[in-house]
């Protein structure tokens, strides 16, 4: 009698602690790697500028995605705009001249944004936050935005 | 002859001038929102470094537009959860806006250095919510630029967010402070 009882101890706190420890690596899972994961889409910033400005709702559909997890794109353009963010990231613009918008990627910390200069040609993986369109009350085309952002060796 | 010419010239310099100044708009790709839920349970942040703004000095027109994806959570599950459809749903709903007007322009010289209180009133639109809104905003005038900050606070089931039961509904407060700043170079 005494060892059952025993035993139902043991089961009992087996079950409590794997539930707990599924428990926490669900509360703490990490971010998706987003340089590690595979490439969903590869265009230039040309095609991507002009599907948003021409099909909004659709390109949100195609590439955004419910929890966040959106599309990871590379993209291939020309370096326009080198500047810092509040956070003291990196953005670089990459664009067309002939374009009305272009795609803004914000680089990971560790990425190596050193040897870029306006007019080179380059491709950039990371993960789309939000789309080009016409805003009207900005009174300007707001950029592709993508974040998470490295080079890719072309 | 002369002096009719100068007079002609002087008025075309002050009307260019003038030109000029009605079409101060200022544009602003750096800017940074972030919102801080507190309960006795837990604390929440979230930063997003993504944000456009607008800021016309001559009709002291505001305009920011959050990219909502951008927001960055330390928890990667927070991070879904707060996208997902059960709260801001940002496939749906990708970009929130604010509108507003400084109500006060008068009082603020953006010509000259210094730190001055802007009353701020507009629309703000989350979720696909737009509500009135009344807030004060510190803007600083320096020889780099100018800057906007403001803080506002949010009431989340006005905006159609609403958590009925479960771990949200104790671990989210019902108002939120959301923070904003913007710079804008000259």
């Amino acid at each position: 009698m005494k060892k059952k009882n025993k035993k139902y101890i043991y089961l009992f706190l087996s079950v409590i602690s794997i539930g707990g420890a599924t428990l926490f690596f669900i509360v703490n899972q990490p971010h998706r790697n987003i340089q590690a994961a595979p490439i969903d889409y590869t265009l230039t910033t040309t095609e991507l500028v002009n599907e948003y400005l021409t099909h909004l709702n659709a390109s949100n559909k195609k590439y955004l995605n419910t929890e966040g997890n959106s599309k990871i794109l590379a993209i291939k353009g020309i370096v326009s705009q080198i500047s810092t963010n509040l956070n003291n990231q990196h953005v670089v613009l990459l664009q067309n001249k002939n374009d009305k918008a272009g795609v803004r990627c914000t680089f990971l910390p560790e990425a190596n944004t050193s040897s870029l200069k306006k007019g080179d040609l380059v491709t950039v993986k990371g993960v789309i936050i939000s789309g080009a369109q016409y805003d009207n009350d900005l009174e300007l085309y707001e950029d592709v935005i993508l974040a998470k952002c490295n080079l890719l060796l072309n | 002859m002369n002096k009719s010419f100068l007079t002609f010239a002087i008025a075309i310099a002050f009307s260019a001038n003038s030109i000029a100044q009605t079409s101060e708009k200022l544009v602003s790709k750096i800017g940074h929102v972030n919102f801080f839920s507190h309960t006795p349970i837990e604390d929440i942040t979230a930063n997003n470094y993504t944000v456009t703004s607008t800021l016309d000095t001559t009709s002291g027109m505001l305009v920011y537009v959050v990219p909502m994806q951008g927001f960055e959570f330390e928890k990667a599950l927070m991070q879904k959860h707060y996208n997902s459809p059960k709260f801001l749903d940002t496939k749906k709903f990708p970009k929130s806006k604010f509108k507003g007007v400084i109500t006060n322009l008068n009082d603020i010289d953006f010509t000259k250095n210094g730190t001055y209180t802007a009353a701020v009133k507009g629309k703000l639109t989350i979720h696909g919510v737009t509500k009135p809104i009344t807030e004060k905003a510190t803007i600083t005038v320096t020889n780099d630029g100018i800057e906007v900050t403001t803080k506002m606070h949010i009431t989340l089931s006005d905006y159609n967010i609403a958590f009925k039961k479960g771990k949200p509904s104790t671990n989210i407060a019902k108002t939120l402070l959301i923070k904003a700043t913007s710079k804008y170079t000259k």
